[in-house]
């Protein structure tokens, strides 16, 4: 099996790699990748937007975001998919491609469940931090940003990055609205070679757990680091 | 410089604050004293409006903190406060939680406001631990940080909410040296404590709350030897066991 993986490999590394490009559109891994961050680096600062919302005083910001988060949890992705893909061209009077489509959705979706990662991570902080940063005279953001937001985030970081995962591997729900990735690529090859579906999906599984044990080892260093800063820098002092 | 004129405070149906009344003078050291629940708490925090208020008037330094144009953040950062749990900001070393206000409020050149934040961490005697953070310190040691951070601002008065309730016994001291050296250079104090100590030596008044009331407002001397309510009686014969 494994020579059969190691041959499918070295006929197909490129299609796996980039799709078609560049005879056709670009796909495979690297599309994968672009789908992921750009569905990450949207997601995420606009979920900590939609955090601070839903945990304002204000019922004009909190009730919205609020409603948004129990119809995103409450909906199947593959729905909000379907929704994006049929709805949003009907709406702008023009066709949107299958990476477009994904991207959208992945971070209408992730958005609210980051959301309320953060929301989280705000709430369980004691209330004596926003007492004494307020005492002192900073106001609501000032507050938000210098003292609540970086404590939250830090705290946060198991559970975010296991929503970052769980975007990567998201991303192969592309297929169904044929956006050029990498499930997409695969299923190509085990078209094309049509009797050797579980070396192909085996390549496949393979890679996306290379990227999620990626990310979380990434993850692993940058908390490390954090935390070797708030224990060690009193060596220097003294 | 605190004036406090028939103020009123309730949770709910609970009455905590009934009709106060009191001054702290300029460069007075005000020590307020009481039963658990009594409403010492909830009278210092309505000074900076940590707590809101449902009737009366509250001046400080002649500003109405309860006005309609009162401007909040400007106001609070001339009032220095010290918590009971301390409060420091944990992703920040010493030196950060001391320069955060005066860097984002007032706009000084970093260098300055860092000379400033060690001349004050030297006077708490702490600037051996300037780039330490919090969770690295005892309580003891974190209480002096704290009072350091509320100094930062220059604040003319200062308002100590039980700052040595949640430490060690043998913390307390150092923690009350560093507030009796503030009160000798002539700060404005006002402190809820249980230290008696600290009142009798320091303290230019003593009040004397229960039930949401200030029964007995004397200075220390008087109020150890001769307090006149009859609740404050019992208070000081239960204190001394």
């Amino acid at each position: 099996m494994f020579a059969n993986v190691i041959d499918i490999l070295s006929q197909y590394w490129e299609l796996f790699l980039i799709g078609q490009y560049p005879h056709g559109p670009l796909g495979g891994l690297v599309n994968t990748l672009i789908l992921a961050s750009l569905a990450l680096i949207i997601a995420f600062p606009l979920s900590v937007l939609l955090a601070i919302a839903r945990t304002s005083p204000f019922g004009i910001f909190r009730h919205p975001v609020t409603v948004w988060v129990y119809v995103m949890r409450g909906i199947p992705l593959i729905m909000i998919i379907f929704w994006t893909y049929f709805l949003v061209p009907s709406l702008i009077g023009r066709n949107i491609g299958g990476f477009t489509t994904m991207l959208c959705t992945l971070v209408l979706y992730q958005s609210a469940y980051l959301c309320e990662i953060v929301r989280g991570g705000l709430q369980s902080l004691p209330a004596g931090q926003v007492e004494a940063s307020r005492a002192l005279g900073l106001g609501y953001f000032r507050t938000m940003f210098f003292i609540l937001l970086p404590q939250a985030l830090y705290n946060s970081i198991p559970s975010l990055i296991s929503q970052f995962i769980s975007i990567i591997k998201e991303t192969s729900l592309g297929y169904i609205i044929n956006a050029q990735e990498m499930t997409f690529a695969a299923n190509q090859v085990n078209n094309q070679l049509l009797v050797k579906p579980f070396e192909v999906y085996f390549i496949l599984a393979v890679t996306y757990y290379i990227l999620c044990f990626g990310l979380t080892q990434l993850a692993q260093w940058f908390e490390r680091r954090i935390e070797k800063k708030r224990q060690g820098s009193d060596l220097l002092a003294t | 410089m605190i004036v406090f004129s028939k103020v009123n405070k309730w949770y709910g149906e609970y009455q905590a604050l009934a009709d106060v009344n009191a001054e702290v003078k300029k460069g007075e050291v005000v020590v307020v004293c009481g039963p658990s629940g009594s409403g010492k708490s909830t009278l210092i925090r309505t000074v900076n409006r940590l707590e809101e208020i449902q009737g009366g008037q509250i001046l400080y330094n002649g500003h109405d903190v309860y006005g309609v144009d009162a401007n909040l953040n400007s106001l609070r950062s001339r009032v220095g406060f010290v918590f009971q749990n301390f409060n420091l900001f944990p992703h920040m070393s010493v030196l950060d939680n001391i320069m955060l206000a005066p860097l984002k409020l007032k706009g000084l050149n970093t260098s300055y406001v860092k000379n400033k934040a060690l001349e004050l961490l030297d006077m708490v005697g702490m600037s051996h631990k300037a780039n330490a953070y919090p969770n690295q310190l005892s309580g003891g040691q974190q209480q002096r940080v704290a009072i350091a951070r509320a100094l930062a601002m220059e604040p003319p008065a200062m308002l100590f909410d039980e700052p040595t309730s949640a430490l060690d016994p043998e913390m307390v001291g150092e923690v009350l040296s560093v507030m009796k050296s503030l009160a000798k250079e002539g700060m404005t104090m006002m402190c809820v404590t249980h230290e008696m100590n600290f009142a009798r030596e320091v303290a230019d008044k003593v009040w004397f709350m229960d039930a949401g009331k200030i029964l007995e407002t004397s200075d220390p001397e008087t109020f150890f030897q001769n307090p006149t309510h009859p609740r404050a009686q019992s208070f000081i014969r239960d204190i001394r066991g």
